[in-house]
């Protein structure tokens, strides 16, 4: 069974909003979603298991004015399609109003998203997963280390359909390969991986020599002190912690006083200029690479948008009711980040640190202070001492306490842009990067 | 509302459900079942096994006077897995007929014999009896038989309450309600039929200074459970609204701590989640072996370790298990079909056993799985996830207020608040919800900002004292990810309050920064 095409999902969701019709006063907004998935995960140099899934949702919300309520199946068979309909109607007339219920959106355009769906992708077999993962093996075997890792892809699709004439359809494809390898004596450990809507794009024997080889030169790392210290975060990490900050553009909360763009005294923080001129952080619903949609989960049509300007906060992200209240366009919720990037290399960003530390990836991220963004993790697979411009060493990793807010205020130098964790993000360098505590996980 | 014993059904030829004491109402899934594991073992495959699941879930959550969301969702689907050339492989579809049933299990004999080529040590099965049996959570009201309104005008009554405090300014209260459904059968025999259903009722209280721009949350500890509706009924989480919004105004007031060593004494509302990371996840098998390498992490617990490392003080015995009545990981049998028990994983401070599978008990040299195999889906493979596991009180009674009068110069810590832990659980870093200074033997003020942070083995060490029986508290997650694609498991765990020494207390404060 693949994922169903716009036509069928237009055709099931008309036949719902049909059903939802039939009650009077009723109002309703209804959603399908389909992926179909494979995977193949590997460890200690083999296979450990391979799968082809495939999942829908059909979510069906229904309003009574006020009053609304959702139910979702992934049955799709008359019989689910009238209960479905049913559980979300007899839990709308139970459920009390909401002074924020909005009516459901009506027509809207969307900028198509030019070659999000890559067919190869969602062709991808069992066996073609199998001969991708075998190279990285291979390369685990003939280094004499242990080799673990993931081969994933993804057919998908979402359709909205309303009660007033809306029709939002998306499908497109993700691809991702990662691997991780680590010495037999257990004192290296590296990490390479790699995502795009295209399987092509993976470069299985190229990502294990990366993963391999940091592994090897991490082997048997020394103590350094904590502190703070000039880093650079390659790619991995800073999509990890900036995370954080896309995470914070909620017109809402800052508003309501609790956000870190929340101004003391009432107001929010939007035209100040927080960061260097270098740093400018968008959204780009059109970046394919990165899995991004034309619209939000209400429907709202998304458009490219600088969030952050050479170093100026330009805007906040308002939700439908939110903007009505506070007399402003609804934004929508954003995806397809993008923190421009820079010109130097990576080795010209290692070249400018006198002294410092080169950081793979990043683990385990957690909230520590949401006023400040304050984030507390953990380096892992592959951290080195740089020293007069040079990697020298392998070193333990970190605990560190430090703030995506920091991380740019600071950020001296970029590399270009690359896919990371769902973001095009740079390698950056960055200074007075607080490495709290020693972690001697390897 | 328990099982059958495991042997007395073990010894029929040809199992069929309706030697079960059947939740079943649609008969057409036996034939599913036995059409899809014939296919699979006509294509090759040396084990196979089908798993039908029906997951439910309601949600209603709510922020000051009004309902900002209600929703009931249903996932229905098959899962086939199979073991071909020494292999697993893994195939799932929504389309529960039998026709579909065969096509996903040819696929993942398919699939299983993509990947075996691969293969350096195949994949080898510990035997356990063939189970045939019904379980369910023991349970007086269906919660998803209790009406909507009611649901809501308890949270809409908490956050009245919350509201009436000055300070206050945001409410935010949810109720989660999960139903998993499933019928599970392999070529080994096993037939079985559960119904697991689990309750996650919260809140959490804002207060906002709106001079000095600072916010703080408050988020209430009563801890999700495998119980009817009554749990909710019976339960505190009303009367308990006034204070929990006195101590989020409380703590937005509340003086910062300073840094530096100092005695902690963990009340079990925040201990359970320390001894979720730090003794849970390293005695995973998969873990410990590289399995989760790429993701998770790996562990200091390796097997050359087990019956050697001494994790913790003599004081400490932690047992793991899928029996406790009313504990988030509880059930009948894993989705291996191994009958649940009770184990230690640590035996007076010493690192004694794992958590393991069918796949994973030969690994040690053990006879037989722990019966700790679970996908949470349909279309999830399912591999080893953790069963609840908790720490023994001492067998003299002590309580929290104890072991305050015990101690000089402290910090009491309760609730669940930030936590991080390394890829091998040695560096970790937890907050909290509530921090309270202790100076000579008493609670003197309340603090904010505080982290602990200290390596597991050390931790573990400075462990001197642990409450008794009536302290013990069993607390828990409905969500704890692990694997690729990361899937979600619930899970309890049981604790005395405990006292560790010399402890490494951060400040979080970055206010003035």
């Amino acid at each position: 069974m693949a994922i169903p095409t716009e036509a069928q999902a237009q055709r099931i969701l008309q036949r719902v909003l049909t059903l939802a019709r039939a009650t009077k006063g009723a109002d309703a907004v209804v959603s399908l979603s389909g992926t179909q998935a494979g995977n193949t995960r590997f460890a200690v140099n083999e296979i450990t298991s391979s799968s082809d899934v495939e999942r829908l949702t059909m979510s069906v919300t229904i309003q009574f004015g006020q009053r609304s309520a959702s139910a979702t199946t992934n049955q799709l068979d008359d019989r689910a399609l009238d209960d479905v309909v049913a559980r979300a109607r007899r839990m709308a007339k139970l459920a009390p109003a909401n002074p924020e219920a909005m009516p459901p959106l009506g027509r809207q355009t969307y900028k198509p998203a030019r070659g999000a769906s890559d067919g190869p992708t969602a062709a991808t077999s069992p066996d073609a997963r199998a001969k991708a993962v075998g190279t990285a093996i291979k390369a685990g075997d003939a280094a004499k280390v242990m080799i673990a890792g993931f081969y994933e892809h993804e057919a998908r699709m979402h359709a909205i359909a309303s009660t007033a004439g809306l029709w939002a359809h998306h499908a497109w494809t993700t691809a991702e390969l990662t691997c991780t390898a680590r010495t037999p004596d257990a004192t290296g450990s590296g990490w390479a991986g790699a995502s795009s809507n295209r399987v092509a794009d993976l470069d299985a024997p190229a990502l294990a020599k990366i993963a391999v080889d940091k592994a090897v030169r991490s082997a048997k790392p020394t103590k350094l002190d904590p502190g703070r210290y000039t880093v650079v975060l390659e790619p991995a990490a800073v999509a990890d912690l900036l995370g954080f900050l896309t995470g914070s553009f909620g017109a809402r909360r800052a508003d309501e006083g609790r956000s870190f763009f929340s101004k003391p005294g009432g107001g929010t923080r939007v035209g100040e200029k927080l960061f260097p001129e270098t740093i400018t952080l968008r959204s780009d619903p059109a970046d394919v690479q990165l899995a991004a949609w034309p619209f939000d989960r209400e429907a709202l049509p998304l458009a490219p948008t600088s969030w952050i300007e050479q170093g100026v906060v330009k805007g906040l992200a308002y939700g439908r009711y939110w903007a009505k209240q506070q007399g402003k366009p609804p934004t929508g919720h954003p995806g397809g980040w993008i923190l421009d990037g820079g010109k130097a290399t990576r080795d010209e960003l290692v070249k400018g640190v006198k002294r410092g530390v080169l950081i793979t990836r990043l683990w385990y991220l957690r909230s520590l202070d949401p006023q400040s963004i304050l984030v507390t993790g953990l380096t892992r697979d592959g951290t080195f001492l740089i020293e007069n411009g040079a990697v020298t060493r392998p070193v333990t990793n970190f605990r560190f306490n430090d703030s995506p807010v920091q991380m740019l205020a600071r950020c001296d130098a970029m590399t270009a842009g690359v896919v990371a964790n769902g973001m095009r993000v740079p390698a950056l360098r960055t200074n007075e990067f607080n490495l709290a505590s020693i972690s001697e996980a390897v | 509302m328990f099982g059958a014993s495991a042997g007395t059904l073990a010894t029929l030829a040809a199992p069929r459900i309706i030697t079960a004491r059947g939740l079943l109402t649609e008969p057409t899934l036996d034939d599913l079942i036995q059409r899809a594991l014939a296919a699979a073992t006509k294509a090759g495959a040396s084990y196979a096994d089908v798993r039908i699941v029906r997951m439910r879930n309601e949600r209603v959550s709510t922020r000051e006077d009004r309902i900002d969301g209600v929703s009931s969702s249903e996932e229905y689907g098959v899962g086939v897995r199979v073991i071909a050339g020494g292999a697993w492989g893994f195939a799932a579809t929504p389309n529960v007929t039998a026709t579909e049933a065969e096509r996903i299990a040819r696929s993942a004999v398919a699939i299983a014999k993509a990947s075996s080529s691969l293969m350096k040590r195949p994949v080898k099965l510990a035997p356990e009896p063939a189970h045939v049996d019904v379980w369910q959570t023991a349970l007086v009201k269906d919660p998803f038989k209790i009406p909507l309104e009611d649901k809501a005008e308890l949270l809409l009554a908490i956050n009245r309450e919350a509201m009436k405090i000055p300070g206050v300014k945001y409410v935010n209260s949810w109720y989660a309600g999960v139903s998993e459904w499933k019928l599970f059968a392999s070529t080994d025999g096993a037939y079985l039929e559960q119904e697991i259903v689990r309750l996650g009722p919260g809140y959490s209280v804002t207060a906002v200074d709106d001079k000095r721009g600072e916010f703080e949350s408050r988020e209430h500890d009563l801890p999700p459970r495998q119980a009817g509706w009554e749990y909710v009924e019976q339960s505190s989480l009303l009367a308990d609204a006034r204070r929990i919004a006195e101590e989020a105004v409380a703590k937005l007031k509340a003086p910062s701590v300073t840094g530096g060593k100092k005695d902690l004494i963990l009340d079990p509302s925040n201990l359970w989640l320390t001894i979720h990371e730090s003794i849970g996840h390293p005695t995973e098998l998969d873990r410990a072996m590289g399995y989760e390498a790429n993701f998770a992490g790996t562990s200091f617990a390796t097997p050359d370790k087990l019956g050697k490392l001494r994790i913790g003080s003599p004081i400490l015995t932690f047992y793991a298990d899928k029996t406790t009545p009313g504990a988030l990981a509880t059930c009948g049998y894993d989705d291996d079909g191994v009958a649940t028990q009770r184990w230690n994983l640590v035996d007076k401070g010493v690192f004694v056993g794992y958590q393991t599978t069918r796949e994973q008990a030969a690994w040690i040299h053990e006879k037989r799985s722990r019966g700790t195999c679970y996908g949470d889906s349909f279309a999830s493979f399912p591999f080893q996830r953790m069963p609840n596991i908790s720490l023994a009180p001492s067998p003299q009674e002590r309580s929290i207020e104890d072991l305050i009068a015990a101690t000089d110069d402290g910090v009491v810590v309760t609730g669940r608040g930030s936590w991080s832990i390394d890829h091998q659980r040695l560096n970790f870093q937890f907050g909290g919800q509530t921090f309270w200074e202790v100076k000579h033997g008493k609670k003197t003020r309340m603090l904010r900002d505080v982290a602990y942070q200290a390596n597991t083995l050390e931790f573990w060490a400075a462990c001197d004292l642990i409450g008794g029986p009536k302290s013990w508290q069993l607390h828990g997650s409905l969500s704890d990810g692990k694997g690729e694609p990361a899937q979600s498991n619930a899970v309890s765990h049981g604790c005395p309050p405990a006292r560790f020494r010399k402890v490494n207390i951060l400040s979080t404060n970055r206010r003035s920064a």
